[in-house]
């Protein structure tokens, strides 16, 4: 008996097969003439696929790893698809998942749930890949681009195990298997076609990658394939229906990306022009020759048998869970920029502050990473704001770039810092002996104290109170330099700067210069 | 190969086996193992292991069967398979362990339809399983001279190793009747849980949405004892009934029957209400199976129990709708059988592409698994293609939500899993179903040996039909116990199946003790 009845699985089913409802989308955005292509419209839409930032994989407790770290060394008898295994649902990266479509608008669904993909291939040992097919976690939302304000619409976002590591040995003509990353999770994060040059969908992923970094959901590297992206690319007459869509795989940097899809546009441009039609294709891109090439068409996807994963009951999340996760967030980039100029930081400050926090360790299952806004916002604990970005833009991140080295190498804790500038602001040594100070924190990787160090260096301010040492030093300065002394008698002032230095020299830098000019001043009346 | 006729008059049969208790320490040594076993071919890997003797636990002294396709880290676990015949898993199943645990001695696998695949018991690299039962018209005959029937499938080993006395009780799967097939053909007790009760971390799937651990022993008490030990939550398996769960069912059931609650046996069944679904009664069931579960209604209903004929309408579509699903299930589950991580792996032919994962795997696969499971495997992959979804595997899944919407319209008490408040539930709802076990006795095993299928064409539909008593209550997760309810005409046991509602597993144990009784 068959019933032609379409379930509301069916319907979705459908749904999906058309992810990119080209009618409401007309309209929505000003047709742009690009000077490359004029009186064509470029149409672009992304999946990315981001590995979860958790110490364990999506649905067993081994360790997740990075590249190149010994192969099928981080496996359990699950990864490996073992006869009689079943899946447990890490919860940290549905957490980790949540945050991002929190961070993206997107409408968490109370009930989502996994389902499995089936294509036999090396890198599956299961033979499936669970995924959210019919039921996704997110759907919905939007991401925010800094640069023309455009809002690209996000389709819904989904949890997925990642797969196996397989590399052809040409010359042994063998299949090399790493099981290490199989089973880490991903999250697919699908947008509208809503992009109109390559430029733009170069903003979508660093901005996307930039969110997904803040909320600590993903590292997000394209380089180190944290973050892979398949791009969707159409070109139609503007004006018109939008064209038949090519799906290019497997891209791994922004830069590769937007030369793909500038290929991929003079292709489908080519092509038209010359009276044929684009058909619908999946394309690889050849980084040496800058141009897509053909993989497979539409009539030789693959069935992939998509099935409701028997094991996994669905995902149930509710308001309250949702409401708990959006309170622990972490701020996003926006809101950050947002406090520390309202700390008292000028735009540019916290544009290098969040620059060098852009290049943190993300930390595993949500916990905080070690940045540099983190550093400053603990470091302008009790202290003046200003004072705190002086000392750690100029001095602490400009002695670690004079050394070639990245705020990720910091030795100087939190504490020596900090001591260090309680030290000068209260006249304990002099700025200049703090730079010496700093200096030699980061050239010795020392974590003594820098009350300490200044001892043992003979940094510490003279606190002199009669000022015998300074006058001592500054009739010594006069002695040694009489011509300048002249000078300044007969009103020169700007030379008396030489002898202050004479004096500061004479001192180690411990005598403060305000001191040494007064009593410089005295004695030469 | 056949054991001779001079040990097989007193070495086992229905006699010698009644008289060892399952629950009383059964000291068979590994020798005596294998000379039953050759008759009956119920084991194909017996341990070596001495059994522990200082060990105290609930269980022991018991000794335990496990099924073929149930892991275990010291014997191996090759599902009857050649995909699988070099294959001893790294760990053990969470029931083995938990039995181990409690005391109870593994003597060794038992055979089994290729990963649970049958219900007979032939499709098995080992060999078909020979019912021990011995037939009152046959007593005279020497063994070899005896006919030969199969024990039932696909845990045929599990209730023949019971059935033969190498065992107490033993470990079976149950996707669609499983267990309660071959405890009926083999005269033996046979519980198939509800779903979700046993842990299935370490059991091979074949159907994930139905599989179930089930439990076979000579009597309820043996059932119960290891039941008990093995019905626990396992955050190992994500289908796992929490604890609350089995306590809100475990309550409810209790609360429809004080009397059955109380801990002694009862000696009246006045309130409970049995009922009798008119669609398990299809022309194809055997005219003495019907009376010898009429004699059982008859003592049920002299005990006070009122007998209640009730309809499950959506019964006459739960076989298709079963093979659909559970081959669907089981095309996605033996996808990773390919030979590369463990299991067979055949050269390649010349021509063969070494590159092509597909080559490599379609060669591997071929030659490990045999005619039915990939039968079964090609049907599920249908189902699952995009163009015959929505025709097969959905459709099939609505028939599913029919099948349990049936039950829950009969029964007394609502799912816990609804929802629902306890107002809702049908005043005039029965407590039990009785039905049935099988639509006939034990069928012979034609040819004369390992090689029944070799050479035939693969089953038709009447071994499919075989199931058509057991899967409505699998689709619908429920408990179902298969009792033995005395001999047919043909003198071969007859089993009657106690079906309740979920989690209602001590209620279904209770009346089948009942029934047990009756004899």
């Amino acid at each position: 008996m068959i019933i032609r009845q379409c379930s509301w699985r069916a319907r979705q089913f459908q749904q999906l097969w058309r992810p990119f409802n080209f009618r409401n989308l007309h309209g929505q955005r000003e047709a742009l003439e690009d000077k490359r292509w004029p009186g064509w419209e470029v149409v672009v839409g992304i999946e990315v696929h981001a590995q979860i930032k958790s110490r364990r994989k999506l649905f067993s407790d081994t360790r997740t790893s990075r590249p190149g770290e010994t192969p099928n060394a981080f496996v359990s008898s699950y990864d490996a698809a073992l006869p009689g295994t079943l899946p447990t649902l890490n919860p940290k990266c549905v957490e980790l998942a949540v945050r991002t479509a929190l961070a993206l608008n997107s409408q968490i669904q109370s009930r989502s749930a996994f389902d499995r993909k089936h294509y036999f291939y090396s890198d599956l040992p299961a033979g499936y890949q669970i995924t959210q097919r019919y039921a996704p976690l997110a759907q919905g939302g939007y991401l925010r681009l800094p640069q023309g304000g455009v809002n690209v619409r996000i389709t819904q976002i989904q949890l997925e195990q990642d797969t196996a590591k397989s590399t052809l040995d040409a010359r042994r003509r063998v299949t090399q298997v790493d099981l290490n990353r199989a089973g880490s999770g991903l999250m697919e994060i699908v947008s509208e076609p809503d992009m109109r040059s390559p430029e733009e969908a170069g903003d979508y992923v660093r901005t996307l990658q930039a969110m997904l970094r803040s909320v600590g959901a993903s590292d997000g590297s394209m380089e180190l394939g944290s973050l892979r992206c398949d791009v969707n690319v159409s070109v139609n007459k503007l004006g018109y229906p939008h064209g038949t869509r090519c799906e290019i795989k497997n891209l791994n940097s922004v830069k590769f990306m937007t030369v793909a899809i500038t290929s991929e546009v003079f292709r489908h441009i080519q092509l038209l022009e010359s009276g044929q039609t684009v058909p619908q294709e999946t394309r690889g891109f050849d980084e040496a020759k800058a141009e897509t090439f053909k993989l497979r068409s539409k009539e030789d996807s693959p069935d992939y048998r998509y099935m409701p994963d028997p094991n996994l009951p669905p995902l149930l999340l509710s308001p309250e869970y949702i409401d708990c996760i959006r309170k622990s967030m972490p701020e996003l980039p926006e809101a950050t920029r947002r406090r520390l100029t309202r700390m008292g930081l000028t735009e540019q400050e916290a544009e290098v502050l969040m620059a060098v926090d852009a290049g943190r360790e993300v930390g595993f299952d949500g916990e905080p990473g070690k940045g540099a806004v983190a550093y400053f916002d603990r470091l302008a604990q009790g202290r003046n704001a200003r004072t705190a970005v002086n000392w750690m833009t100029h001095e602490l991140l400009g002695q670690l770039a004079a050394r070639k080295e990245t705020f990720s190498d910091n030795p100087v804790s939190l504490g020596q810092l900090g001591e260090l500038i309680d030290m000068v602001q209260s006249s304990k040594i002099t700025g200049t002996s703090g730079k010496t100070l700093l200096r030699h924190i980061i050239s010795h990787r020392s974590t003594a104290s820098p009350l300490t160090l200044a001892q043992e260096l003979s940094l510490v301010a003279i606190s002199d109170d009669d000022g015998v040492l300074v006058k001592k030093w500054c009739s010594e300065a006069i002695e040694a330099l009489p011509e300048e002394v002249d000078k300044v008698r007969q009103g020169n002032l700007k030379v008396m700067n030489r002898l202050v230095g004479k004096v500061m020299q004479l001192s180690g830098g411990r005598a403060n210069a305000g001191d040494v000019r007064s009593v410089l001043g005295e004695l030469l009346q | 190969m056949r054991l001779g006729p001079r040990t097989l008059s007193h070495t086992f049969g229905p006699a010698t086996c009644r008289q060892k208790s399952s629950s009383k320490r059964f000291a068979c040594t590994h020798q005596s193992l294998e000379q039953l076993n050759s008759s009956v071919n119920a084991l194909v890997a017996i341990s070596k292991t001495p059994r522990r003797t200082q060990h105290h636990g609930p269980l022991e002294g018991v000794t335990i069967a496990v099924k073929d396709n149930i892991c275990t880290s010291l014997l191996p676990t090759t599902c009857s398979s050649a995909m699988l015949s070099d294959y001893t898993s790294p760990f053990d199943a969470t029931v083995v362990r938990l039995l181990s645990d409690a005391g109870a001695h593994v003597i060794g696998k038992a055979n089994c339809d290729e990963f649970g695949m049958g219900s007979l018991n032939v499709n098995t690299i080992h060999g078909p399983v020979i019912n021990p039962h011995q037939s009152p018209h046959a007593r005279n005959l020497p063994w070899a001279l005896r006919e030969r029937r199969s024990a039932g499938g696909s845990s045929g080993g599990s209730a023949a190793s019971v059935a033969a006395g190498m065992c107490g009780v033993a470990l079976g799967t149950d996707t669609g009747g499983s267990v309660r097939l071959p405890a009926s053909y083999c005269g033996v007790v046979g519980l198939k849980p509800s779903y979700g009760l046993i842990s299935r971390w370490g059991v091979i799937s074949f159907a994930d949405s139905l599989d179930c651990v089930g439990v076979i022993g000579k009597s309820i008490n043996a059932i119960e004892k290891v039941f008990d030990v093995v019905s626990v939550y396992d955050k190992r398996d994500p289908t796992s009934a929490t604890s609350e769960l089995r306590e809100k069912a475990r309550s409810s059931a209790e609360s429809c029957l004080p009397a059955l609650s109380s801990g002694a046996q009862p000696t009246s069944l006045e309130g409970l209400r049995i009922g009798i679904p008119q669609e398990y009664f299809p022309v194809e069931l055997d005219q003495s199976v019907i009376s010898s579960l009429r004699t059982v209604i008859k003592g049920l209903a002299a005990m006070g129990a009122s007998i209640v004929p009730v309809s499950l309408p959506a019964t006459q579509y739960a076989l298709s709708a079963y093979y659909v699903i559970a081959t669907a299930e089981a095309s996605s589950n033996l996808a990773r059988f390919d030979g590369i991580q463990y299991g067979l792996r055949v050269p390649l032919p010349p021509g063969a592409t070494r590159s092509k994962p597909s080559d490599v795997y379609a060669f591997s696969r071929s030659a490990g698994l045999g005619r039915e499971v990939q039968k079964r495997i090609l049907l599920g992959t249908y189902a699952l293609t995009a163009d015959a979804f929505d025709n097969y595997f959905l459709q099939a899944q609505r028939v599913r939500t029919h099948i349990k919407s049936d039950f829950n319209n009969v029964f007394r008490h609502h799912s816990v899993h609804l929802h629902l408040n306890r107002a809702s539930a049908p005043r005039n709802g029965v407590d039990v179903l009785l039905h049935p076990s099988a639509i006939r006795t034990a069928p012979l095993l034609d040819g004369n040996g390992e090689s029944e299928r070799e050479g035939h064409e693969a089953p038709g539909l009447d071994e499919y039909l075989q199931d058509v008593m057991t899967v409505p209550a699998s689709l619908a997760g429920l408990p179902a116990l298969s009792v033995p309810a005395g001999l047919a005409d043909d003198g071969w046991p007859v089993g009657v199946s106690v079906v309740g509602q979920w989690g209602s597993d001590e209620l279904v144990l209770r009346i089948g003790r009942v029934i047990e009784e009756l004899r």
